[in-house]
């Protein structure tokens, strides 16, 4: 175990509905899909809101819509006391989850009482990489070269060097669109979905007035019904010519935002809150920047060792589906137990906003842990320029 | 009768009303397209689906990306109202009298008292469709015959019915001729008018006589297509193409219309193409026909399945069809023994004879049977221009004697007007057997517009343009009489040597000296396949490197003399301006091209990038596109059409490419271009025209520039997308493209970014890799992937 003041419980995790890229949230700003959830994460309990000790947002292209440290702005939006700070973090896709594990840590230290963890992203809004490329000269002088390349020329060179065939790519993004689709269908999501209302005004067709619609959004965007392996393997790679990887076994980019409200002991009793979970520990690696989707291969057992835990008390992972090639050469090479690997889908079906994904993911793992009755869980993702993460969490 | 043609519809949305309706948009027209109400959900789904359809389909009926918004898609139950604003309506649904009947009654209260209504039947009688027609409309109502596909076809019949005003016609040449660049030919109400009687004529008689010769039929093919000055997809590839339905459909209307025609027996599809379409097999649409497995297969009718396609057209004949004497090769065809000269002998012979016996029935005069086979079927001369050429008394001889021996197909006696005339064509016209009188060109004042007017062998004037300047083998420079310049290359393929480049900096000298402005235009396309290669490997191969280096610094000199030049300077583009060529048209001033040109700096495809000028001068453009912004997304577009060799699908893709600028104009009828460039320059010049300064610097996006592109080429490399040495040549067109090894946003001169692209240049040219590309393009024409 780690050297600990306090621990650091979950009372909350809720998530907006995730947003294929240009879909449901192509006029929904990333800064009021980050107040959408703060507001929700403490709606059950407003009078906490103000003793908030910091906000801590992870996003991963923190610039123009989500640019100006939107953690701030998405808390004075959400209608937060001004003495409720906020700071926004990135580490590319583990920036919602290294929120959460910055959050907890806090507390754990014995700084804070009240912290919550956030993460928001419209890919829709800040393209990937950001609105302006610029590399440095460098990363072609100094043998760094890999730095230079897309994630998926980097899941192409995991599946060659572990071995991941597209039939076996395909068929995992098969699965993972059927078991979305079977969570969406049984409500599953539900509890840690709040239905966002989207109001946008449009000129009308005769061209002379506004016309504003609104609508309800409940459900995630991305599962498609029919994404069968056979529909799969007629799609055409796109990062490598005779290579593996195609759109329909890769992440779908989207838009999304999740929270986490974390207390210590003493704001539970205060605020008379029932924890749904326990922080226990988080760990984070680097590896080869040119292969960067096997980093949870090597964060994985560093923070089961942390925690003094073994693999098979894990009840629920969920394993960010960046590709579905690295998703399976982490599962090989640790020998990962797959039905309790993302139960209700991943991200290939489910969608990945980069920094928003990890609170996303957390919501759903609590959310999962409470319903089907399981211990430990445990989120985690592999980061562009080669890194992993893992937290584990336990529910009570 | 308004003069405008502002709107136009087109009422159904099938292959050719969707294609033509595109052809509109190219050209900047407004258009609503028809279609039925769909039955589920947006009432306008048909027209749309099928706006939708042509992004695919190949050839693009669209000239960029982009261009469907122009169409408006609609249905007969909510747009009926949006009619009354249209000028020009064209009709394209189905063949049926009935269902052309219902819909001219339901639009014709909607139909403006001005506006002019077309079918573009190709099966039903014009006169026939009139009658039922209400009689308000009948004297603007008129048949407009596209060939497909509409964009690139240029014919178009047009066919008056009884009644038909004519300022009708008044009206549409200018818009058909000018907007839309299109040739018009008028024809009469006869089945298939005048292109698809005689083609298809011509198509039955190749086949009757192939079929009793035994020649193999990818040997026709290979007969009918070049050697004969026709598209090189000859007969049956043809066939395949166009679909064997379609085909068989045509046939049949000459079947069902001519039965009294003394050539009706053959008006039949042969029976083992029936047969084909019969079991769906329809040619490339259904990837098998008369070719199968991609034309390495191909039927033959004597076994009646697929053989290898590996005969060949035998040298000997081939020989006696390359004279320059047509009434020598046709008599040389004529005594050979040897199958195939027999067949190309009695194919043309029986076309012949038709075409003179045809001639009155069908069309007003000789020239527009020839401009229709031109002009719709690709042939380099027509039926009667092939006549003019052999001597008209020599073919009349021929088709007498052989009617005596009883060997023609119809055993019809020529008219009596052969006899009469000792030429088709001549310089007053061509022959009207009707009129009994040679038949002027059309007086429309629209071909005024147009320097040098198609016309006919035997009218066509040898009279060189203009008066010249001066005039050596690789260019001419010349002007009309009035203070504009015009520079036109001799070359073949119209490249760069030593001489165009000289050409080119002594009549840039020329037109500062005495002229008001210069003009670059040759009198047929391409505008130029760009620099010659075979004179840069001639140095090459001798060693000398040095001259290499040289010619790059001249024809830099050359292109930058356009550029700064004390009087305005404007291309005129048709056609193909690739590399070398493409960097004449960047420093013109303005570049006027016609829609169907071809424009690409492509020089990364043979392992070299564009160093007369162009790289420097796309870095240039992107300081003048960023307005003082970020340079990258503008050196991006740029560095992925050098990199990546794209050539524009059109003068408006041209444009999106960045290979134009958004000064520049695109025009429809290349015929025009003259008269346009003309005009620009003259308008620059009287507004005062002074260059841009050859010492104004040039921001740059510097070392991250360059790196910034360099990643998006390693990713391609590391995809397999392209080779080690695409690689290299990307390195160093980033290295121009961003100004060198410098920091952003620094300054420099042109001096310098010209010094980067001959340093590139000439140590590309120097690879192994490079040189196999070169030696490998020149030789088959194609690129070498190494």
């Amino acid at each position: 175990m780690t050297n600990q003041i306090q621990d650091a419980y979950i009372v909350k995790a809720v998530r907006t509905p995730v947003a294929k890229y240009k879909g449901a949230f192509k006029h929904v700003r990333p800064d009021d899909m980050l107040a959408h959830v703060l507001k929700g994460v403490v709606a059950d309990h407003p009078e906490i809101a103000n003793d908030v000790e910091d906000v801590v947002v992870g996003c991963a292209m923190p610039e123009a819509e989500q640019g100006m440290n939107v953690a701030r702005i998405g808390v004075l939006l959400a209608g937060f006391p001004d003495n409720v700070p906020a700071v926004t973090i990135n580490r590319f896709c583990s920036s919602g989850s290294q929120a959460v594990a910055m959050a907890a840590d806090k507390i754990r230290l014995g700084e804070a009482d009240v912290m919550i963890a956030a993460g928001t992203e419209s890919m829709t809004m800040v393209p990937m990489m950001g609105n302006k490329i610029s590399l440095n000269p460098n990363v072609f002088a100094d043998d760094n070269v890999a730095i230079a390349y897309g994630m998926g020329i980097t899941a192409e060179k995991v599946a060659e060097r572990w071995n991941i065939n597209r039939e076996d790519q395909d068929a995992f993004a098969a699965e993972s669109h059927n078991r979305a689709i079977t969570a969406t269908q049984n409500s599953w999501f539900t509890d840690e979905i709040l239905p966002y209302e989207i109001v946008t005004s449009h000129p009308s067709a005769d061209g002379l007035g506004v016309e504003t619609k609104s609508r309800t959004m409940t459900d995630d965007e991305g599962p498609r019904p029919g994404s069968t392996p056979e529909v799969l393997a007629k799609l055409r790679t796109v990062f490598k010519a005779r290579g593996s990887v195609t759109a329909g076994n890769s992440s779908q980019m989207s838009d999304g935002a999740g929270a986490v409200l974390l207390v210590s002991e003493a704001a539970l009793k205060k605020y008379n809150l029932e924890p749904i979970g326990r922080f226990v520990t988080s760990a984070v690696a680097g590896v080869e920047p040119e292969v960067m989707g096997i980093g949870p291969k090597e964060a994985i057992p560093m923070c089961l060792k942390r925690a003094g835990m073994t693999q098979d008390q894990l009840d629920w992972i969920e394993l960010n589906e960046a590709f579905a090639a690295q998703a399976l050469a982490v599962c090989n090479e640790l020998d990962l137990d797959k039905s309790k690997v993302n139960p209700n889908g991943g991200a290939i079906a489910l969608g990945h906003p980069l920094g928003a994904t990890g609170a996303i993911r957390t919501a759903t793992l609590m959310n999962g842990l409470k319903r089907t009755g399981g211990k430990y869980g445990m989120v985690t993702m592999c980061i562009g320029t080669g890194m992993g993460f893992a937290m584990i969490v336990e529910a009570i | 009768m308004k003069r405008n043609i502002r709107k136009v519809a087109v009422l159904g949305a099938g292959v050719m009303g969707a294609q033509i309706a595109a052809h509109l948009a190219n050209s900047n027209v407004d258009t609503v397209l028809f279609d039925l109400p769909a039955k589920e959900g947006d009432k306008s789904g048909i027209a749309k689906g099928a706006i939708a359809k042509m992004a695919k389909l190949k050839p693009a009926p669209f000239a960029t990306s982009g261009l469907a918004s122009r169409i408006k898609p609609a249905n007969y139950d909510e747009h009926l109202e949006e009619l009354r604003s249209c000028d020009l309506l064209i009709e394209a649904i189905s063949e049926r009298m009935d269902w052309k009947k219902d819909l001219y009654d339901k639009i014709e209260p909607y139909v403006a008292d001005h506006a002019i209504l077309a079918t573009n039947t190709s099966g039903l009688g014009i006169n026939e469709l009139a009658t039922v027609l209400n009689e308000r409309l009948r004297e603007r109502f008129l048949c407009l015959h596209f060939f497909n596909p509409p964009r690139y076809m240029h014919l178009v019949e047009v066919i008056p019915c009884n009644q038909t005003k004519p300022e009708v016609l008044e009206v549409l040449e200018p818009f058909f001729v000018s907007t839309l660049g299109k040739g018009l030919v008028v024809g009469k109400d006869t089945p298939n008018f005048i292109g698809n009687r005689i083609g298809i004529f011509s198509l039955l008689a190749t086949m009757h006589h192939a079929d009793e010769l035994g020649i193999p039929l990818e040997v026709v093919d290979q007969i009918t297509g070049k050697p004969l000055g026709r598209p090189k997809s000859g007969t049956y590839r043809t066939m395949d193409v166009v679909g064997l339905d379609t085909m068989k459909h045509a046939i049949n209307t000459m079947d069902v219309n001519l039965k009294d025609d003394p050539w009706s027996q053959y008006y039949q599809t042969p029976a083992y193409i029936a047969n084909m379409v019969e079991q769906g097999v329809l040619g490339q649409k259904t990837g098998k026909g008369i070719y199968a497995e991609k034309g390495k297969l191909v039927f033959s009718p004597a076994t009646g399945d697929y053989v290898a396609a590996d005969n060949k057209f035998d040298k000997d004949i081939a020989a006696m069809l390359s004279g320059p004497n047509w009434a020598e090769n046709f008599l040389a065809l004529k005594q050979s023994d040897h199958p195939q000269a027999q067949f190309i002998y009695r194919s043309l012979r029986d076309l012949f004879h038709y075409c003179l016996v045809t001639l009155e029935e069908i069309a007003n005069c000789a020239r527009d049977v020839d401009l229709a086979i031109r002009w719709g079927f690709g042939w380099a001369m027509g039926p009667f221009e092939i006549i003019q050429a052999t001597g008209v008394r020599n073919v009349v001889n021929m088709l007498n004697e052989e009617r005596t021996a009883g060997n023609l197909m119809a055993d019809v006696e020529l008219p009596a007007w052969v006899n009469d005339i000792d030429d088709i064509h001549n310089a007053e016209g061509s022959y009207s057997p009707s009129e009994t009188a040679y038949i002027p060109l059309s007086s429309s004042p629209v071909y005024g517009r147009q320097a040098l007017r198609e016309n006919v062998v035997g009218s066509i004037s040898n009279k060189p343009l203009g008066e010249t300047v001066f005039e050596t083998d690789a260019i001419r420079m010349w002007h009309q009489g009035d203070d504009v310049g015009i520079l036109s290359f001799k070359t073949k393929m119209h490249t760069i040597g030593m001489g165009v480049i000289e050409g080119i900096l002594q009549a840039t000298e020329e037109a500062e000296n005495n002229f008001s402005s210069l003009v670059v235009w040759h009198p047929s396309a391409p505008f130029s396949f760009g620099a010659d290669l075979k004179e840069a490997m001639g140095f090459h191969q001798a060693g000398e490197f040095d001259k290499i280096g040289l010619m790059i610094s001249q024809f830099q000199q050359a292109t930058m003399a356009l550029k700064h030049c004390y009087v305005p300077t404007v291309a005129a583009v048709q056609g193909m301006a690739l590399g070398g060529g493409c960097e004449v048209q960047m420093h013109c001033d303005v570049t006027v091209a016609a829609q169907e040109s071809y424009i690409g700096l492509v020089e990364a495809g043979i392992g070299l990038l564009p160093a007369a000028s162009g790289s420097k001068e796309m870095a240039t453009r992107a300081v003048g596109l960023a307005k003082g912004g970020d340079l990258m997304p503008h050196i991006q577009r740029a560095f992925q059409a050098l990199a990546m060799a794209k050539v524009s699908a059109s003068g408006l893709d041209a444009i999106k490419l960045g290979l134009m600028t958004d000064q520049d104009v695109v025009i429809g009828n290349a015929h025009e271009l003259l008269h346009v460039a003309k005009a620009q320059a003259k308008a620059l010049a009287a507004a005062g025209y002074r260059p841009v300064s050859r010492s104004q610097k040039v921001k740059v996006a510097g070392k991250p520039g360059k790196a910034t592109l360099m990643m998006m080429a390693v990713n391609m490399l590391e995809g397999n997308f392209i080779s080690e040495h695409d690689y290299l040549v990307a390195d160093r067109i980033a290295t121009v493209l961003t100004g060198g090894d410098v920091e952003e946003g620094s300054y420099v001169t042109n001096e310098w970014l010209l010094k980067l692209e001959v340093d590139a240049f000439v140590e590309l040219l120097q690879t192994e890799k490079t040189q196999a590309r070169i030696a490998h393009t020149l030789t088959t024409g194609k690129p070498l992937r190494n």
